[in-house]
């Protein structure tokens, strides 16, 4: 937890000084007529002290605490297969339209963990799709994308 | 108006049939996200915010409110038949509830833990009734620095109460004001940090970032490392408490009730916190306190009366101040604010019906949990067996079409899901989401009013000391500051 705290402190660091660097365009007009740049310089100038505060108090302290629960290889891809297909999925989505995009998707997240029988995740899927699709799209009256197959 | 003639136009708003079945789905699907983990309040009022878009306000906050304290009775469920808390605010019932589960006594517990929630959340109910009017009219003499002071001791407030160190929840703070500042200055028009991008203009949505930082956030965990649970077998016999139970309960109820709603009224998760205050109090008053936590039907009554109690004490500072004072509370100030109503002291005298429709509602609601718990047992039992497999593709696909459906933007897909990762991390180091979310919804009123303030003064920081409320404030934030460096009480997580 130790090296996880300084290096979180010092990506803070960093991350204030660029904001820093950011927020410098901005006009931050006087105490009597505060600008559009007095809020966010003020707040960044807070965050790089309490960074640099977290950063001592990472340096000096002990290894003592337990961190989080260890993430195993396989928790790994379990969670970067599963942000892959979101980010797939967004960035389909509208090309490839609503109800083929959603049944694709819960076909790959069904089988992120474990693998079951293909005629369930097939089943599973294209209900969960058009059951969403008629929850969206009828009850609520969602527009949702049609996608270049015309549904 | 006396408070008849508003409590009568109150339950004409929630007995319209509509309203009824807005008032029941709310509580079924808040009672399954109580009762299924890996998705708490937060995510789910969240993804059914985008819902509410197309309904009535009253309707829409209806539904919302059910959602949250329909999760407060689920949640005690998963813990006392399974040890598994549904949300954190039935994490101390689990310590008695289960015990009394594994001697046979599932049936009391539950029993207990229903009327006990439905009579404190009646308590509840009532004294927000009483109450927000009240401080209503007080902060209609609230001008920019006490909003601005009031907002600074919310957040400061909330970041102590956050778990583990203050340092990282203050830091989380300040990031979510800046999050707050992105998108048009909101006096001068003038864009910032938006680099161009027509999504941002408007800021970041409220929607995409909680559902990417309570929702998605928390299914990664889940997936990280996963686990298997078992559902302890136990026939459920005599729901009802005996007359011993009562007798051991009554008093812990009550005073279960009157400490949650005034804990709930304070910033932070005030449900979780009157949770556990009410255990450890109910333990020191007892006679026996080292029969505690091998299942003691007190340690069940008292901490169940104060989540919901809190639940109700929790909407006086939103409705009555305009100032949410958690997580959940910033939801419902963007649901409120999407239908072009803003929460504030005058909110009560302009949307009676809202706010009346509301309260009634929330009694409606009660009850509709206490029919809906006791029988419905076994099917929540049944559905918490569900496969975790089938699950988390549900919750992301909801996530994902609920933001989708927002603005039909897939921007806001993308945004949602950098800050699941961002929110993954951040809780792996320990910096909860919390004070992130909330500063992010107070950052605008807190820039306003302190660029008002500053210009009403002349650029005199006096301001804020010189008003009396101001003052009382500030103090406070300060003694909140200042109290950790001297005590060295909390640890850096």
């Amino acid at each position: 937890m130790r090296r996880a705290n300084i290096t979180v402190a010092l990506a803070l660091v960093s991350a204030s000084a660029f904001l820093l660097f950011e927020a410098g365009r901005f006009n931050f007009g006087t105490l009597r007529v505060p600008q559009t740049g007095f809020f966010p310089k003020t707040l960044v100038t807070l965050l790089l002290l309490l960074s640099l505060v977290l950063l001592v108090q990472a340096l000096r302290r002990k290894e003592t605490e337990r961190g989080s629960e260890k993430i195993a290889a396989d928790g790994w891809t379990r969670i970067a297969a599963t942000l892959a297909t979101m980010i797939g999925f967004a960035l389909v989505l509208e090309w490839l339209g609503f109800l083929l995009s959603t049944f694709v998707l819960m076909v790959l997240l069904l089988r992120a963990i474990e693998a079951p029988r293909w005629s369930k995740v097939f089943t599973v899927a294209l209900v969960t799709a058009l059951a969403v699709y008629g929850l969206f799209a009828w009850l609520l009256s969602v527009p949702l994308p049609a996608g270049v197959l015309g549904f | 108006m006396d408070i008849f003639t508003n409590v009568a136009l109150g339950f004409s708003v929630a007995l319209r049939p509509e309203n009824l079945l807005f008032c029941f789905l709310g509580s079924l699907v808040g009672t399954l996200v109580g009762v299924l983990p890996g998705l708490g309040p937060v995510g789910a009022v969240a993804f059914l915010l985008s819902l509410t878009f197309k309904m009535e306000p009253a309707s829409a906050i209806i539904m919302l409110a059910g959602i949250y304290y329909g999760a407060m009775y689920g949640g005690s469920t998963t813990s006392i038949l399974v040890n598994i808390p549904g949300e954190t605010a039935s994490v101390v019932t689990c310590l008695d509830g289960y015990r009394m589960a594994r001697q046979g006594r599932a049936g009391a517990a539950l029993g207990i833990s229903a009327f006990g929630s439905f009579i404190a959340g009646t308590f509840g109910v009532v004294g927000l009734m009483f109450l927000a009017p009240v401080l209503g009219r007080a902060a209609l003499s609230f001008g920019p620095p006490e909003y601005f002071a009031l907002t600074l001791a919310g957040l400061t407030l909330v970041s102590y109460l956050t778990q583990g160190s203050m340092v990282k929840a203050l830091i989380m703070a300040i990031l979510g004001l800046l999050a707050g500042t992105v998108g048009m200055d909101p006096i001068s028009g003038e864009e910032r940090f938006t680099y161009g991008t027509l999504t941002l203009r408007d800021g970041f949505g409220l929607v995409p970032v909680a559902m990417g930082l309570f929702g998605i956030a928390e299914v990664l965990e889940n997936l990280a490392v996963l686990s298997t649970q078992s559902v302890y077998q136990t026939k459920i016999h005599g729901l009802l408490p005996n007359r011993k139970d009562w007798r051991d309960s009554a008093a812990p109820i009550a005073r279960g009730s009157a400490l949650g709603f005034f804990l709930g009224i304070l910033p932070g998760p005030g449900p979780v916190i009157a949770s556990f205050v009410s255990y450890a109090m109910e333990k020191r008053l007892s006679r026996y306190p080292e029969k505690f936590g091998t299942g003691v039907i007190e340690g069940v009554a008292g901490p169940e009366a104060a989540n919901n109690s809190a639940t109700a004490g929790s909407f006086i500072p939103l409705l009555s101040l305009g100032i949410p004072t958690s997580a959940i509370m910033a939801l419902f100030m963007g649901a409120l604010m999407i239908h072009g109503i803003q929460p504030g002291p005058l909110f009560i005298s302009k949307y009676p019906e809202l706010f009346w429709g509301f309260i009634a509602s929330m009694y409606v609601g009660n009850a509709m949990l206490l029919v809906l718990n006791l029988p419905l047992i076994g099917i929540w039992v049944r559905l918490l067996k569900t496969p975790y497999v089938i699950l988390f593709p549900l919750i992301l696909l909801f996530c994902l079409i609920g933001v989708y459906s927002l603005n039909a933007n897939v921007t806001e897909i993308i945004i949602m899901l950098a800050f699941g990762i961002i929110g993954f991390f951040m809780r792996r180091v320990g910096f909860e989401g919390a004070p992130f979310i909330l500063a992010m919804v107070l950052g605008p009123i807190m820039e306003t009013s302190l660029r008002q303030s500053l210009l009403i003064s002349r650029g005199n920081f006096m301001i804020f000391v010189n008003r009396p409320i101001c003052a009382v404030l500030i103090v406070v934030t300060a003694a909140f500051l200042i109290w950790p460096i001297f005590m060295r009480k909390r640890k850096d997580d």
